[in-house]
């Protein structure tokens, strides 16, 4: 067996990409409840720019981040929850990105998200002043339509949040790895022989964080441009 | 009395009392029927207040404001504002079954839900005046007021949907 070696396998862009989402996350919460709707307005926008970024990362980020990665077929995913539970050589290997189940979980979190960023353009607040900055092209029925769907969604979103934490505490525990780390720092120690992912150029990132705060800021703005 | 001789006093007495009673028992029927209306013609004036304010919000961002529809809007929303509390006669929250988000507590303490109205009130009329006088200022600022005086209302005599 090969000496364990510190490899790195979350670059930087996919763990500032991940935090900013796990904050805004909770200041989109918060603000929500509290009724402060001009800060959950601005928590949303950055929400929409991180959620975009880690779309985007995911074709052109490091191979880690990548879709195409580690999104398998049903087939390789069903093999893996069959030895999830198994231990010693029977065990599923820990692959070094995202596993073929997690895989799934990411989907469903980055889809909800773009559809709760999405509904929340076009919510209308039922005081009818804080509202999406794309509302103004939609009734008022409708505006209030999406703000239904806005928090139904987000009841979606909780429940899969919930499973992904259970599922880190279940690495955790269960199968002694941990994850937490290894998206804080980025590297995890491994002693299989495996290839280290490769990277892309920083600059990469910047271009697409420019591109899509532009974009960002135009959709915001959209009511004194039009 | 002549016309029915054969009452004593304390039988007319019992008479006025049960007849008091039935009209006021078909009274009391008639106000539970319509009571479904009432809350549906309440709530249907509150999604007019909310489509008046967004029709007005949705003015806001141009560069040149038409200031006769912004005046209109406020006129309504004035309007609507002011015949707000008779929208909540006693007996129509929640707690007499029907369906209804209009808290208890409108009913038990009328001068904070009056105060609330009239903040409302208040705000609607800087809008009418700021449009009046083509005030750019006064009409974000009593607007942005106005969407706060409907949402700490709602926050106090509106009960809350949602498990979180
Ligand atoms: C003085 C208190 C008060 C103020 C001010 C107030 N509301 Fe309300 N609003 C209520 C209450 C109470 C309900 C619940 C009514 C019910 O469910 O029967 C309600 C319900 C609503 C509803 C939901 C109606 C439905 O379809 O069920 C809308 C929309 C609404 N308000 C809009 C507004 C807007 C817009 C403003 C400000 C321009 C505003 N409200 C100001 C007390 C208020
Ligand atoms: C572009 C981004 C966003 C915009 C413009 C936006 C806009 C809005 C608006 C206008 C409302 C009020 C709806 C109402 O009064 O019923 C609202 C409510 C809410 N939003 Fe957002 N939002 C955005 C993103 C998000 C995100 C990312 C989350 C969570 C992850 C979120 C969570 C909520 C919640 C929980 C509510 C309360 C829903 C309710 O009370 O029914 N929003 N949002
Ligand atoms: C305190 C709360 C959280 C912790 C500790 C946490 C931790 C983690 C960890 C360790 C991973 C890597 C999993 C792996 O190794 O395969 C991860 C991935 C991920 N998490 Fe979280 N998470 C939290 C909250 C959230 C929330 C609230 C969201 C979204 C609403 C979220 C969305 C994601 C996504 C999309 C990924 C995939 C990462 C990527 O490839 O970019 N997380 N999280």
């Amino acid at each position: 067996m090969p000496a364990a070696r510190r490899i790195r396998v979350w670059d930087l862009p996919t763990r500032i990409a991940h935090w900013s989402i796990v904050s805004l996350f909770g200041v989109c919460w918060w603000t929500a409840k509290s009724d402060h709707m001009q800060w959950h307005r601005l928590a949303g926008y950055g929400m929409l720019a991180a959620v975009w970024f880690r779309l985007a990362w995911g074709f052109w980020g490091g191979e880690t981040a990548r879709f195409g990665h580690f999104v398998r077929g049903p087939g390789t995913t069903l093999q893996y929850v069959r030895k999830l539970f198994a231990r010693g050589d029977e065990a599923a290997p820990a692959p070094i990105g995202h596993n073929p189940l997690g895989a799934l979980s990411i989907l469903a979190m980055v889809g909800l998200l773009l559809t709760q960023t999405t509904f929340g353009l076009f919510a209308v607040n039922v005081d009818g002043f804080a509202s999406g900055p794309l509302s103004r092209w939609v009734s008022y029925s409708a505006g209030r339509r999406f703000a239904h769907w806005h928090g139904a969604n987000f009841n979606l979103l909780l429940v899969v949040v919930a499973i992904h934490l259970t599922a880190i505490g279940f690495y955790r525990w269960i199968r002694k790895e941990r994850l937490i780390p290894a998206m804080i720092h980025g590297h995890k120690t491994v002693s299989a022989p495996i290839q280290e992912p490769y990277f892309v150029p920083w600059w990469r990132a910047i271009a697409l964080a420019t591109g899509i705060g532009i974009c960002v800021a135009l959709i915001a703005n959209i009511g004194s441009l039009a | 009395m002549r016309f029915i001789p054969i009452l004593r006093n304390s039988d007319r007495i019992r008479v006025f009392l049960v007849s008091a009673t039935m009209i006021l028992g078909a009274l009391g029927s008639a106000h539970a029927a319509s009571l479904p209306q009432i809350v549906h013609a309440r709530q249907e004036h509150f999604r007019m207040l909310g489509r008046t304010a967004k029709s007005l919000r949705d003015q806001f961002g141009r560069r040149r404001l038409n200031w006769a529809a912004i005046g209109s809007d406020a006129q309504a929303l004035d309007r609507l504002a002011s015949e707000l509390p008779s929208w909540f006669p006693p007996g129509s929250g929640q707690g007499h079954g029907v369906k209804t988000r209009a808290r208890a507590v409108i009913w038990t303490n009328p001068q904070a839900f009056a105060q609330a109205a009239h903040m409302l009130l208040f705000r609607a009329q800087g809008l009418t005046r700021a449009a009046a006088h083509h005030d750019r200022r006064a009409l974000m600022l009593n607007a942005r007021a106005l969407g706060h005086a409907c949402g700490s209302c709602h926050s106090r005599f509106r009960a809350h949907s949602g498990w979180w």
